[in-house]
């Protein structure tokens, strides 16, 4: 019994965590109206949503006694996505039809018509089956103008990628934003791992005075807010900037062009800052995952000849390589999810800006444009998903089999 | 020529005195044992001579040249660990490359040496795989091929077969005999085992709280044990040993009067004491014979039998247990008296 519950505890978090990427997914994938007009839990079964159809081109002005045609061959005429299939239900019938109370008076109705009921349109006999097929029958040859209906189809579920298409081909704020994200994010993962590395095979293994003191030190630092030293990095980058913009004009002739200005705000500043504050926890993570590897093994490299460096680079690394895996995704999900640092700190160009800048700010110009939004979105969930997916083949048990006894 | 040196070696982890003054000479070819209970500073004494520790003071000559500033790869020597220590990402070709390959010796060499070694512990076949993919004794082999390859002065072997079950020890035990043979290279084995010392060594040294209690061929230290403390250590069973007074006393031998003994001439091994002291009996359970007449006297409270050998377990009238070893069948139950003699050549005072 326990058990069963523990499962269905097990999949209710499954499920409220899935959940809301499906949503994203799923909108994404419908078409605007669609989303528009119904939630996304709709999507998946066949739904009754009213469509008006032309019953034939405005052009098209030759006489006729009877016309036949089809409900979806209109609809879906100059479609090519999102293409309505299902089964016509009813067509809203608004018209003027004799009044029983007043003989010889006429009175407006708006009533529903089901399929195979004929019902008067521009004084001709109308009559559509469910599978969309309709007759226009009129006493004699006519040339009637078109006639706008609104039918009520029980659709199929129907999905299609032109929000993709759209935020991905129709301007550049999407792909520029992808760009952005990789070029702040790749340096901004392997420059503090790599770091971090070093500097956690030296807490665990050279000895030199004040080791652990500093070692505390570092992980104690993990407790400083990022938003605590916005101002001050801010500051640091700025005058960085002005000495670079001094030094600019003084060693090249920038000052003819007026392009001697560095700005302030770059991806550099961005690797920095974050490589600063994914420090602390990197070297605390690796450092516990390198103290652990057996003492023998480094003793045995001591013994074969192998300096720090070598060892570190053909013993630790290898054998650290779940570690150095595991401390990746952490530290590229943060980069790739990060909004606030790089509103504060990042390029301000709009063509440099990051995924979550982008995203905000398309919760502006999209804004009842849910399925754009939604494409966007999940866009910049993929890509991490992809890292996490491609990086967890280095999650390997049993690393160090066979090195030490018992391993 | 590789003899080793040490010359009033002192090792002590902050207050804790690990090391006292050893002085050991080793000579070459030479296969030495360090024995000794556990944390009696035999592993630690074998890392100051590799370098894995720093001396605290005192002197370490391998090869005539002193090594104390030496980092291990400098000193010429090769370590197999308890434990393997075996690289666990790389092949075992690799494993056996590493250290030539840091030398930055050319590959064909490389793979000359690590073939003859492979050939000498005859496991060319083992060379491709992962020491994942080999049994507790074929790593051991591979720690061992490790060390041949490096061609050292010496080689240093810390508690190499603990790691193995009952029969491999035996098996790798004959195989590292074979290999000093072969190899005629100093070597220094530390081990708790004193099967291992005992079967293995040239030399023996037995250590006791980071001091050297006795050096000397196996046999000299089984006959002939320098205090009470070495001829408890080596043998099994263990030396029985009966309080007694000292009398009659010269510069080898004494009397002893204890446990309704009384004995003449036996060897007196600490010569320090004088008449009338307090004095210790020792008597390997090996060494005494069944004998109706026999002064020593108990009632079994154990019988043993291993096959190869009978051990009864008694004990004195004065509650001082001993033991009896012997190869023949015993038809001795328990909760009977048995009464034994000895050669008193085989007998020490202590």
């Amino acid at each position: 019994m326990t058990r069963f519950f523990k499962h269905l505890i097990l999949l209710l978090i499954v499920v409220i965590w899935v959940l809301p990427f499906l949503a994203l997914v799923t909108t994404s994938l419908r078409s605007e109206t669609a989303s528009k007009t119904s939630g996304f839990w709709t999507a998946f079964t066949p739904t009754v949503l009213g469509h008006r159809f032309g019953t034939h081109d405005r052009d098209n002005t030759e006489p006729f006694v009877t016309m036949s045609g089809n409900i979806f061959e209109r609809l879906n005429e100059d479609k090519e996505s999102f293409i309505v299939s299902g089964e016509v239900q009813s067509i809203m019938f608004t018209g003027r039809v004799p009044d029983p109370e007043k003989p010889g008076k006429t009175k407006l109705i708006r009533q529903l018509i089901y399929a195979g009921e004929p019902m008067d349109v521009r004084d001709g006999d109308f009559v559509f089956q469910s599978n969309g097929d309709f007759v226009w029958t009129f006493p004699e040859a006519t040339a009637p103008k078109p006639k706008n209906l609104d039918a009520f189809i029980n659709q199929d579920p129907v999905f299609g990628t032109d929000a993709y298409v759209e935020v991905l081909f129709e301007n550049e704020n999407v792909p520029n934003a992808l760009i952005s994200s990789f070029i702040v994010t790749i340096p901004a993962t392997i420059i503090p791992i790599t770091i971090a590395a070093f500097a956690a095979y030296a807490f665990a293994w050279m000895r030199f005075p004040g080791r652990d003191w500093l070692f505390v030190l570092v992980v104690s630092l993990m407790v400083v807010p990022t938003q605590l030293a916005f101002l001050p990095v801010l500051q640091g980058f700025s005058g960085i900037a002005s000495w670079a913009t001094a030094l600019n004009a003084w060693m090249t002739d920038c000052e003819a062009t007026k392009t001697c200005q560095v700005a302030s705000k770059s991806f550099a500043s961005l690797w920095i800052t974050h490589t600063a504050f994914g420090l602390p926890l990197a070297i605390y993570l690796l450092r516990n995952y390198i103290v652990g590897l057996p003492k023998e093994l480094l003793e045995s490299a001591r013994i074969d000849g192998a300096s720090h460096l070598k060892i570190f680079t053909r013993l630790i690394i290898p054998l650290s390589v779940p570690a150095l895996a595991s401390f990746s995704i952490f530290q590229f999900l943060w980069v790739w999810n990060d909004l606030i640092v790089a509103l504060y700190i990042g390029p301000a160009d709009s063509s440099d800006l990051v995924f979550p800048i982008r995203l905000q700010k398309q919760l502006g110009t999209f804004k009842d444009q849910l399925h754009l939004l939604n494409a966007s979105a999940v866009i910049s969930i993929i890509v991490p998903l992809i890292v996490f997916l491609s990086m967890q083949r280095y999650f390997i048990r049993g690393l160090l089999a066979g090195s030490v006894k018992g391993g | 020529m590789a003899r080793v040196s040490l010359k009033g070696v002192n090792k002590s982890f902050g207050k804790v005195e690990v090391i006292r003054d050893v002085d050991l000479e080793i000579n070459d070819g030479e296969f030495v044992v360090f024995v000794g209970p556990s944390g009696c500073g035999k592993s630690t004494l074998l890392r100051l001579i590799s370098g894995l520790e720093n001396l605290s003071s005192g002197e370490i000559y391998i090869a005539d040249r002193p090594v104390m500033d030496l980092p291990p790869s400098k000193r010429g020597i090769a370590m197999v660990f308890q434990s393997y220590a075996l690289y666990p990402h790389m092949t075992v070709f690799h494993n056996m490359a590493f250290s030539l390959d840091l030398e930055g010796k050319n590959k064909k060499e490389i793979r000359e040496r690590v073939e003859a070694a492979a050939k000498i512990l005859q496991m060319e076949h083992l060379l491709d795989r992962r020491p994942a993919a080999l049994s507790g004794g074929q790593r051991q082999r591979v720690a061992i091929g490790r060390a041949i390859v490096r061609n050292p002065d010496v080689f240093l072997f810390d508690e190499p077969l603990s790691n193995l079950d009952a029969a491999l020890r035996h098996d790798t035990r004959v195989e590292i005999a074979k290999l000093h043979r072969q190899l005629e290279a100093t070597t220094i084995y530390v081990t708790h085992d004193q099967v291992e010392a005992m079967t293995l060594a040239d030399k023996i040294v037995v250590l006791k709280d980071g001091e050297v209690m006795q050096v000397g061929a196996p046999m000299e230290l089984f006959h002939h044990p320098a205090n009470e403390f070495v001829a408890g250590f080596l043998g099994s069973p263990k030396m029985n040993f009966f309080d007694g007074v000292l009398s009659a006393a010269d510069a080898s031998q004494g009397s002893f009067r204890g446990e309704g003994l009384e004995l003449d001439d036996v060897r007196l091994v600490s010569t320090n004491k004088v008449n009338g002291e307090q004095i210790r009996l020792g008597i390997r359970p090996q060494h005494m014979v069944l004998d109706p007449a026999g002064q020593l006297t108990g009632t079994v409270t154990l019988v043993e039998q291993l096959g190869t050998e009978s051990v009864l377990e008694l004990i004195t009238d004065n509650n001082t247990p001993f033991r009896f070893a012997t190869p023949d069948m015993v038809d001795i139950k328990v909760g009977q008296q048995a009464s034994f003699s000895f050669n008193l050549q085989s007998a020490h005072l202590f």
